[in-house]
């Protein structure tokens, strides 16, 4: 089981506080923690302002995390980082964005956009190894080598989604963080995207951190999932727990709202309601509680009980 | 079967855009009903003509787009009572503003936040179709916004009419939008992705509503959308777009248990749904076709897995399945080899049939 593997990521406690003036703070993520295990797909599922683009953000170290700590094979990544530790968590963990038209310089040809990881940290020792290897790259994210020479506007949404992908694995990372990467894309190519992402993972052994607002995907793609509201955890799981056993309100509601491809069925069902607000839920008594497995849930004893009941 | 008015009828409407790179044929013969208190759905890819059909229909085409032929019959009851049929594609624009947009058409867009004025209070926004259109004493026009406010399901309506769209969250301004689409009371709403930009949770509550709304006012809708979950949950009838054509239509529940045309098929399977274990998703190959350059035959041909000689010669015409379910797929045809749906789609069907009979 995963328990017994030592975990690639680990996040703990992480915050993230943004100070907008002397009296207000945007406190966008409180104190989460999770783990990730090599090779596996941690979803990160939530509303939007939930704070999951930040904690991936936080973790690639696109901001500096306020407090918490996270290690990262071993290594804590989350203080100041030295020369050798900096040079590990860029080349180790790559990251593909949401909207493949703007991570994409559009000045660039496809070949340096690919390689300018390798260019950066001096990964060939020549040009010919460079092209060879964003050639073989091309052809695995299914592209052709033809394509090295172009430039991103000449390729449809799919494509350049394929060519940031490309961009990420080059560097042979141990973990990818996936921001919303298949959300701009339309339903169709979402399919043919997320196959290939299950694809390369099977080949490379890398562990993706999947953050979506779609829950059927991230069933779909995901081994554990995490879901996320106001910048706390409120619940997490393998994938099966989360979904044959709910246990949070945020989450019952979360997954009902999923609609279904069955109309007989979908016409009938009303989705739950929840609003923070007047749930009487407070998020920062709650503690991270035991469920079983990996199950856990953020709250208070006695708000335990009674959703347990 | 007791019968049904029809408020809408497109037929075979053709639009193209003049561009710098030459003109683009985004619909190409596109027939359509609509009958009092339905609802439609328009599904397809972005950049298959579902929302230029409906902005056609609306008098609001991008200033470089051009309808070919077609009509666009609307029927109407007039200020005196009296029913009326215009073609909207013959009506000149100005008068399309005056007589139809906002009072008898209405259209719910995308994202809230670039449909409200942000400089205006919301309660001005919703008064100001009345206004226009009625010429209501503000008095009258101040309480029915309220009155709508509420039916929409926002609370402290009195209080909310004096704010600003950025004061309100995303699901709440959606909100106001339906309001302001529901002010004078039109036969028809248009909802051009009505939930896109809104999170699952939000876009249930607002599909519920719109749902309710539509029961309570006996209004019709069309929805333009690529969800298809969204499509289960609200339409009676469902049409599916690709490359400016509709490739197959049909009741609801003959699209999402008897598909027929192979694009159907993968857009019904690209959608994971929660039974789905750890099997490949069945992907369409391919990407969406440029529509800058027309190639003979089906637009589809090049991406469909089951493509004959044919398809890259001829356009197949709509075949009848059954009297409300058509396909335009050369599968149909009788002479064709039998080809059966993805395996895993079939095995999904199944199990969504027999969870509809619990």
């Amino acid at each position: 089981m995963t328990t017994e593997r030592e975990p690639l990521l680990v996040v703990e406690n992480l915050k993230q506080h943004f100070p907008i003036n002397r009296n207000y703070t945007v406190r966008a993520v409180n104190g989460v923690s999770f783990e990730v295990y090599p090779g596996e797909t941690y979803g990160l599922v939530g509303e939007s302002g939930s704070g999951k683009t930040t904690i991936g953000r936080s973790i690639i170290r696109l901001y500096n995390p306020t407090a918490g700590r996270i290690t990262f094979g071993g290594v804590d990544i989350s203080g100041k980082l030295d020369a050798k530790t900096e040079k590990m968590l860029r080349t180790q963990m790559q990251m593909i964005f949401q909207d493949p038209m703007a991570c994409l310089n559009p000045r660039k040809k496809v070949v340096d956009i690919i390689a300018q990881g390798l260019d950066v940290h001096d990964m060939c020792q020549n040009r010919v190894e460079r092209n060879e290897k964003v050639a073989a790259m091309l052809e695995k994210v299914g592209l052709a080598p033809e394509h090295a020479a172009r430039y991103p506007h000449q390729f449809s949404g799919g494509q350049r989604q394929r060519v940031g992908i490309a961009r990420a694995l080059i560097m042979n990372p141990r973990l990818i963080i996936a921001d919303e990467c298949i959300s701009a894309l339309d339903v169709s190519i979402q399919a043919q995207v997320v196959n290939l992402m299950k694809d390369l993972q099977e080949e490379t052994g890398c562990a993706y951190l999947f953050i979506a607002h779609d829950l059927s995907m991230v069933k779909y793609i995901s081994d554990r999932i995490g879901v996320l509201h106001l910048g706390y955890l409120v619940e997490t799981g393998t994938t099966e727990e989360i979904f044959s056993n709910p246990i949070h309100p945020y989450t019952q509601s979360l997954l009902s709202a999923i609609p279904h491809p069955n109309p007989i069925v979908e016409k009938q069902r009303v989705s739950q309601a929840y609003d923070y607000a007047t749930s009487g839920i407070d998020y920062s008594k709650g503690e991270k509680r035991h469920i079983d497995g990996q199950h856990y849930v953020l709250a208070t004893e006695e708000e335990l009980a009674r959703w347990t009941r | 079967m007791e019968q049904r008015e029809r408020i809408l009828q497109i037929r075979d409407l053709d639009i193209s855009f003049a561009t710098a790179g030459g003109s683009v044929h985004a619909i190409r013969g596109v027939n359509l009903d609509l009958f009092r208190g339905e609802t439609v759905a328009l599904v397809g890819e972005s950049g298959s003509g579902k929302s230029v059909t409906m902005k056609a229909a609306m008098g609001i085409l991008a200033s470089n787009g051009k309808i070919n032929k077609g009509s666009i019959l609307y029927t109407y009851t007039d200020e005196r009572g009296e029913k009326k049929t215009v073609d909207l594609v013959k009506m000149p624009k100005k008068e399309i503003r005056r007589q139809i947009n906002g009072k008898h058409i209405a259209m719910v867009f995308q994202d809230p936040m670039t449909s409200l004025d942000p400089t205006m209070q919301i309660g001005k926004q919703i008064m100001e179709g009345m206004k226009h259109h009625y010429n209501t004493p503000k008095a009258e026009a101040w309480s029915k916004a309220v009155r709508l406010l509420e039916l929409v399901g926002i609370t402290d309506a009195e209080k909310r009419m004096k704010q600003y769209p950025h004061q309100l969250s995303g699901g709440m301004r959606q909100r106001v939008v339906i309001a302001i689409a529901l002010a004078c009371d039109p036969d028809l709403l248009i909802c051009d992705e009505p939930t896109t930009a809104l999170d699952v949770t939000i876009q249930a509550k607002i599909l519920e509503l719109i749902l309710n709304i539509q029961k309570r006012m006996g209004l019709s809708v069309i929805y333009i959308t690529h969800d298809l979950g969204v499509v289960a949950k609200v339409a009676d009838y469902v049409n599916v777009m690709y490359a400016g054509r509709i490739v197959e239509k049909g009741t609801i529940d003959e699209i999402f248990y008897d598909p027929r045309h192979p694009y159907t098929w993968g857009l019904l399977s690209a959608m994971p749904d929660l039974d789905t274990d750890d099997e490949r998703l069945y992907a369409i190959p391919g990407s969406p076709p440029n529509l800058m350059h027309e190639r003979p035959g089906d637009a589809f041909a090049p991406r469909n897995v089951f493509a004959m000689n044919i398809d890259d010669r001829l356009d197949p015409p709509l075949f009848q399945v059954s009297p409300t379910h058509y396909a335009a797929t050369w599968l149909l045809h009788e002479k064709a080899p039998k080809v059966e749906m993805p395996p895993e789609l079939k095995a999904r069907i199944e199990r969504a049939k027999k969870e509809a009979q619990k």
